[in-house]
């Protein structure tokens, strides 16, 4: 009987031992070798992945005795936080380099996992070499905690065949719009991001620096109920309630918005840098007539794009060897070379001002190159490491006076309270 | 005296063998379940960095909070509507089913087929067909077009249809076992004492279909107040939170936020509720046992 249960039993264990007893070979195997493993963790790179093979190859080859390991993350970057959240928390370290979305590093830095990467990235380098927004993004109270990979930003697109120019203000948006659509029925005026999600967060950001707002105030408090954040919400607003915006821009994220103003059906779109390669492809009915420009403000000056996009950072539980070996790894990755290979071949826009001025990515890819303006103009969400811990508040908050449920006045007390309550205590 | 020692060492042996099964439900299902309510009493928010001991606090934090509320209202309304939907639209189904016609194989496994496609999948599809701009729904319909996901009062329906459509096959199969273990010959005994098809269906079908019901009903329930997969597919909780249930508020107060003291909290609330629907199904359907 025993024998019995034991037979039971023993296959079980048998298994367990056999996983762990793996995972330590391989570790072994690697040691006796002579070679140290480094794992970067990382989301995919849409396109032939043999420019980004041989850029990691060169590092291999110029740090001879050390095997790069990549592991792919979820495409999601809310799975991908998820993901970090629990293996950080719960001390992982079985990779060095990671990737983490610009709204991240902040919580990450401040709970202690990820390395403070100072001594090799010191502030000053990164504030001459890259563009002020994402510097702001990795710069946690003076240290350095990830070095920007690429970036994205938030873009108008416009229509060339249906308005004169490139709006310039608000009102001007809202003018061109009207007159677009009384001119050529069934188009709509302007689609954006209106869904409850992060992209509608980073709608609201736009309005609010267009209409001379911060969403941090002094001290790092976030401070939501002001007066141009009463006014961008009444501006958006505005846009559904006038018909400017149809209606279901309250469901639109991306990819809705992007498949109406790509049928020819908007005038305006609010976006990333992706859909312009999908608005010129061979079969688009708008190729050739869309023109992008940095968003309208309420005062007529260039206006500040969500800075979106990722850095690279090192994982705090690892040793000081792996994470020198990393840092290592981070410069080699972010360097102008390797800002210029993800430019050329998989469209991703550089961080340092430097590579858009190279004649090789004039030639090769001009959208990116014309994107520098607006680039330099990019802004971070607010800088906090409660960033995560409020967005939801917002979201829920801002969704409800877009689509009309409560004035913005109420949304944003209701929302000032929340968050108030969720870093107040932590203070 | 043999007899009984034999007897004991089966029972031994009984314990022995199903022993691996409960440390393995133990292992999976206890303690996950007790860690989560031992986190619930804590604060616990990632980048603060710090875990103390607040006792009930979460909970006294969960009764004033008003989006706890307003997704326990959302869940307990989706609940309600889905599943007395799916249990009217499964009994005809059903009865159709049970019948003898040309094609009845072919018909029972494509009427399984909504059932059958993973949430995630079937709820990716109906969040196109639902597009307020170009997707197939509009299109069909006569009338302006309606913002299905980004409505505030067509939001929740929209996420009941979809949840319609996948589990009225299951309740379904569920109701025509029921009907399938009723026996021929009290059908016979009503027509031969003359009675209509309405009065069997009522005295014969309803009364000795209940209990199939009640499983259905219990199932259902059960699996529609966790629903989460649907729901975040189709629109992540929004607009403004009206599609926002338990599940998803705990998710994302846990994963998003961060905040694993309050998330367990939520979670635990969750769990608490799903309980007592259990008990007071299970009771309904107990007693319906002892009544037969």
């Amino acid at each position: 009987m025993g024998r019995r249960f034991a037979s039971l039993l023993v296959p079980g264990l048998a298994m367990l031992l056999a996983v762990g007893a793996c995972r330590r070979a391989s570790e072994g195997a690697s040691e006796q070798a002579g070679r140290k493993r480094l794992v970067f963790k990382y989301q995919p790179l849409w396109g032939a992945p043999e420019p980004f093979h041989e850029l990691l190859a060169r590092f291999e080859r110029e740090n001879p005795g050390v095997e790069l390991v990549t592991e792919a993350l979820p495409n999601s970057s809310d799975l991908a936080h998820q993901f970090f959240l629990t293996s950080l928390e719960g001390g992982a370290n079985d990779f060095d380099v990671l990737v983490a979305d610009v709204v991240w590093v902040p919580e990450f830095a401040r709970a202690g996992w990820i390395a403070d990467l100072s001594e090799y990235f010191p502030p000053e380098r990164l504030r001459a070499d890259f563009f002020p927004g994402p510097v702001e993004a990795v710069v946690v109270e003076g240290r350095t905690y990830a070095v920007p990979w690429y970036l994205d930003v938030g873009i108008l697109y416009y229509r060339t065949d249906l308005v004169p120019r490139a709006p310039r203000t608000y009102e001007e948006l809202q003018r061109f719009a009207r007159e677009a659509m009384a001119k050529s029925p069934g188009v709509q005026g302007y689609v954006w991001q209106g869904r409850q999600y992060e992209g509608l967060s980073c709608n609201v950001y736009e309005a609010l620096w267009g209409h001379g707002g911060e969403a941090l105030a002094e001290g790092g408090r976030v401070l939501l109920d002001t007066e141009p954040a009463r006014e961008a919400l009444a501006y958006l607003r505005g846009l559904v309630a006038s018909g400017v915006s149809p209606e279901t821009v309250t469901g639109f994220s991306e990819e809705e918005a992007r498949r109406v103003f790509q049928e020819g059906r908007a005038v305006f779109m609010r976006n990333w840098p992706y859909a312009w390669s999908e608005a010129q492809k061979p079969d688009s009915p708008i190729r050739g007539k869309v023109g992008i420009a940095p968003l309208p403000t309420k005062s007529g000056e260039p206006g500040w794009g969500t800075l979106g996009g990722w850095q690279l950072a090192v994982n705090a539980h690892v040793s000081p060897e792996r994470r020198r070996l990393a840092a290592k790894l981070i410069a080699h990755l972010t360097s102008p070379e390797a800002n210029l290979v993800l430019a050329l071949n998989y469209a991703r826009n550089p961080p340092r001002p430097s590579v858009y001025d190279d004649p090789r990515l004039r030639a090769g890819d001009p959208f990116i190159a014309n994107l520098k303006e607006m680039v330099e103009r990019a802004r971070p969400r607010p800088v906090t490491p409660y960033y995560n811990l409020i967005s939801d508040v917002l979201q829920s908050e801002f969704s409800a006076a877009v689509a009309g449920l409560r004035t913005p006045e109420e949304a944003l007390k209701r929302a000032q309270k929340q968050v108030d309550h969720l870093t107040g205590e932590g203070e | 005296m043999s007899g009984g020692g034999s007897l004991e060492r089966e029972r031994r042996q009984a314990y022995l063998l199903v022993a691996p099964a409960v440390l393995v439900l133990v292992g999976v299902a206890l303690y996950p379940i007790l860690a989560a309510v031992w986190l619930s009493l804590h604060r616990f928010i990632l980048v603060f960095g710090e875990r103390r001991f607040t006792g009930l606090d979460n909970f006294a934090f969960l009764l004033s909070d008003s989006r706890f509320w307003s997704a326990l209202g959302n869940t307990a309304y989706f609940t309600l509507v889905a599943v007395t939907v799916e249990l009217l639209l499964a009994v005809p189904l059903a009865l159709l089913l049970n019948r003898a016609f040309p094609g009845r194989g072919l018909l029972r496994a494509s009427v399984l087929v909504p059932w059958a496609i993973p949430t995630v999948v079937s709820a990716r599809l109906w969040a196109w067909m639902f597009n307020p701009e170009y997707g197939v729904i509009n299109r069909l319909l006569p009338g302006p077009d309606i913002n299905w996901l980004g409505a505030p009062g067509y939001a929740l329906h929209a996420a009941i249809l979809v949840d319609v459509w996948k589990t009225t096959p299951f309740v379904a199969l569920l109701v025509l076992a029921g009907l399938q273990g009723i026996p021929e010959d009290l059908y016979k005994a009503a027509r031969v004492d003359g009675a209509s098809t309405w009065r069997m269906f009522r005295s014969i079908t309803l009364p000795l279909l209940k209990p199939a019901l009640l499983l259905a009903l219990l199932f259902r329930s059960l699996d529609a107040f966790r629903v989460f997969d649907a729901i975040y597919v189709l629109t992540e909780g929004g607009p403004a939170n009206t599609t926002e249930t338990l599940s998803i508020y705990a998710y994302k107060t846990l994963m998003r936020s961060g905040d694993f003291g309050y998330g367990s909290a939520l979670s635990v609330a969750t769990f608490l509720c799903v309980v007592v629907l259990a008990a007071v199904w299970l009771r309904l359907l107990g007693r319906e046992e002892v009544s037969r």
